[in-house]
């Protein structure tokens, strides 16, 4: 195996990733992509993490960077693609290097760029306070305008009722200005292991809407509509040239080879832990086959869980192994066949399954090696929606999110759970189609590359595993043991 | 084979004749049991079976906690299945606004047990909510004021549309109705003014986007409602679908 390491002080490795990685070594531009770098990205390399090591493999060998427009500044802020989708975190931006990155530079990279890297554009961008949400859970803002474009006549209204950031009550950015925008605060997703993100639903149907898959406007083939949060852009190319826009602040479009150069990228690049302090070699001969970066290269996308398939295949080799690697092993087979209520989840209750449905967690988490929902995903979790959302549940204590007030028309189809009157932190899908039933819907994420990049959720309020699961013990009164959480936690931080 | 299956239709629903139909609004109520849930419905001092927890792949999407629910089905004759008298057929439409009263879930009992839930066809089958007298037609029967497409129901459409395309055939058309429903305690509720014309929007909009010509669809919307009988109810909520062929070219006289 070759094994190519450079002795400096963080810790990079540059190994075969079939095989255990063991130097621990540096390469400070590749720790922290700086935008226009300039740097070559190995086909393999692998990350330290507090859990272990990522391991991230570029299937079509080393890519050139100089000159390429997913690395290079394209915008007017100093922004490439890479600055938010960091090889080092998964392809997406943990919280503790957006806040080495604010030490390192006093705050001064375009990572903090006020457009989105700030709490409010219009507060003073040299103070950490007006960067709290990116520096303390990882979020950055996502203006939407309001109404819908897609839909001008929404089913509700929007009051901001809490505005901590002062962004949807300013006089330029927020919901009566020139321009009305909602603005909520949403964690970057991985920009890695794509072909499993965008592989569509068997057929042309969203079983959970009964309508058609939206299509690709390019080939008119059905797309997954499991991108964003929100699945406002349904394609890589219509991803690029909003992110271009939005985050970069860049004019007009993106050329067509531009483009093309940034989907080649992002196809082809695949991303998980290879290494585990407590479960060691994850890429080893003979081990579960569903772990590293080479095996989601190997895999078919869009494989839906079976018991003869299941998320991850099978970790029955480690049923007989270590303490660690049992834990693991039971850990997936509660998330395969632990079953609970899943009580109250739009557009997974409402769609046919009964609310509420004694389910396991790889029911809704279907898709083979990526964990997320092979169906269209956006569901309503109650991660953003009162009573079970992650925020504050009384005014006495301090919020960090903004809460909007959404109240439905009568003649709409109301929330199914929650009714006509919504009190939310981000209203996820149904800021693009403006409908209630979408109110609080967002996107499943991948599961892959978790120690990599916490916080986890959409508003980034789990600042680790286990307070992850424990929104889903609390949520579904699941009444996990202490050692069923750990071995949860455990299973999660190998993928 | 029609005519073979018209002839079922009619037996079915002369079956249901001599039968007694059950049609009340009331909470659902689910049962865990040792393997899957069942669901199960109060009336009038007695429980009755509705189906149990699938997938979405199954004709029977079970109802809702915190909703009403409009249960109409036929009383089967045998064992009471998951502690309750079963209904067969049975439809069950979520009302839309929230009762919280609705909440009751019960334990699992040693001696009640989920039957297994056999795998139906897609399409076809005497109780599933489309039927089909051949290739060209299919006629899709909804929830009570719904226009939700179950799998079931959008995976006709496909095949409509398959055979609108494979035929080369000229036009397709499209009949939706508004239904109603005569409760057993005398009620009736008819269905809000909109819903046929929202069926028939919807089902169009998936053919088109099936790659049908918009020009070869010809929709109608009948606003009127049956008298409902409270026994053939759940089938006056429904669109028709049909396929028509081209007409046969008539040879020019020289």
């Amino acid at each position: 195996m070759k094994k190519v390491c450079l002795t400096l002080s963080s810790f990079i490795c540059l190994a075969g990733l079939g095989g255990l990685v063991t130097a621990q070594v540096s390469q400070p531009q590749l720790q922290w992509f700086q935008a226009g770098a300039g740097v070559e990205l190995p086909k393999e390399l692998t990350f330290a993490n507090a859990g272990g090591r990522l391991g991230i493999l570029n299937a079509d060998g080393p890519v050139n960077t100089k000159g390429h427009p997913f690395f290079e500044p394209l915008g007017i802020n100093g922004r490439a693609c890479v600055t938010c989708h960091q090889p080092s975190n998964a392809m997406s931006l943990a919280v503790d290097t957006i806040r080495e990155r604010w030490q390192a530079t006093n705050g001064k990279d375009p990572l903090f760029a006020a457009i989105d890297g700030s709490d409010n554009p219009s507060l003073p961008q040299d103070r950490e306070t007006s960067h709290s949400l990116l520096l303390t859970r990882g979020l950055f803002r996502v203006g939407l305008p309001w109404p819908p474009a897609q839909n001008p006549n929404p089913e509700f209204t929007v009051e901001v009722v809490r505005d901590p950031t002062g962004v949807n009550r300013d006089p330029i950015w927020g919901l009566k200005s020139a321009k009305p925008t909602v603005s909520v605060f949403r964690r970057p997703r991985p920009a890695a292991n794509l072909k499993y993100v965008l592989a569509p639903d068997n057929g042309s149907f969203n079983v959970k809407l009964g309508v058609l898959l939206d299509k690709d406007p390019a080939t008119g083939k059905p797309v997954s509509m499991n991108m964003m949060a929100d699945a406002r852009a349904t394609t890589l190319a219509i991803q690029a040239e909003s992110a271009y826009r939005d985050h970069q602040e860049g004019k007009g479009q993106l050329r067509q080879d531009q483009l093309n150069r940034i989907i080649a990228f992002e196809s082809q690049v695949y991303a998980a832990q290879v290494f585990d302090n407590g479960a060691k070699d994850l890429a080893e001969a003979n081990g579960p086959g569903g772990l590293g970066p080479l095996n989601l290269l190997r895999e078919a996308a869009g494989v839906l869980n079976t018991p003869a398939k299941p998320v991850f295949l099978t970790f029955d080799a480690w049923k007989a192994s270590t303490e660690f690697r049992q834990s693991v092993a039971r850990g997936n087979e509660l998330f395969l066949n632990r079953t609970f209520w899943v009580k109250d989840v739009a557009h997974i209750n409402s769609i046919g399954l009964g609310n509420p449905a004694k389910r396991a967690c790889a029911v809704c988490h279907n898709a083979v090696m990526s964990g997320m929902d092979r169906a269209p995903g956006w569901v309503d979790l109650g991660t953003t929606n009162y009573p079970t959302w992650t925020e504050p549940k009384t005014w006495n204590e301090p919020g960090e999110l903004p809460v909007f007030k959404l109240t439905c028309r009568a003649d709409a189809r109301p929330h199914p759970y929650l009714g006509r009157i919504i009190y939310t932190s981000d209203p996820g899908r149904a800021l693009i189609t403006g409908k209630c039933t979408d109110i609080g819907a967002i996107t499943m994420g991948q599961f892959r590359g978790l120690a990599a990049r916490a916080p986890y959720f959409s508003n980034g309020s789990a600042r680790n595993l286990r307070e992850l699961v424990d929104y889903y013990d609390r949520r579904f009164d699941m009444r996990l043991t202490t050692q069923e959480k750990e071995d949860l936690i455990n299973f999660l931080g190998v993928l | 084979m029609s005519r073979v299956r018209g002839l079922l239709l009619v037996l079915l629903f002369a079956a249901q004749l001599n039968a007694q139909n059950l049609s009340f609004v009331t909470c659902p109520i689910v049962r865990d049991t040792k393997t899957v849930p069942c669901w199960l419905a109060e009336y009038k001092g007695e429980t009755y079976y509705l189906g149990n927890q699938g997938g979405v792949a199954q004709d029977f999407y079970p109802p809702q906690l915190n909703h009403e629910v409009l249960v109409e089905g036929v009383v089967a004759q045998g064992l009471r299945v998951c502690g309750g008298i079963p209904l067969r057929p049975v439809k069950t439409s979520v009302f839309l606004e929230i009762n919280r009263a609705c909440n009751t879930i019960l334990p699992a009992e040693d001696e009640i047990e989920a039957p297994q839930s056999p795998q139906r066809p897609p399409t076809g089958g005497a109780t599933s909510w489309v039927r089909s007298d051949g290739p060209a037609d299919s006629t899709l029967y909804f929830d009570f004021d719904n226009d939700f497409l179950s799998l079931h129901t959008s995976t006709a459409v496909e095949r409509l549309a398959q055979y609108f395309q494979q035929s080369r055939a000229s036009e397709i058309q499209i009949t939706a109705f508004r239904g109603s429903s005569k409760l057993s305690n005398g009620d009736v509720l008819i269905e809000q003014r909109d819903i046929a014309a929202a069926r028939a929007a919807k089902v169009r909009d998936i053919l088109i986007g099936l790659g049908v010509p918009p020009t070869a669809l010809k929709v109608q919307v009948v606003g009127e409602v049956r008298t409902p009988d409270g026994i053939n109810d759940p089938w006056s909520r429904k669109v028709t679908l049909s396929v028509k062929p081209v007409e046969p070219v008539t040879p020019v006289k020289p």
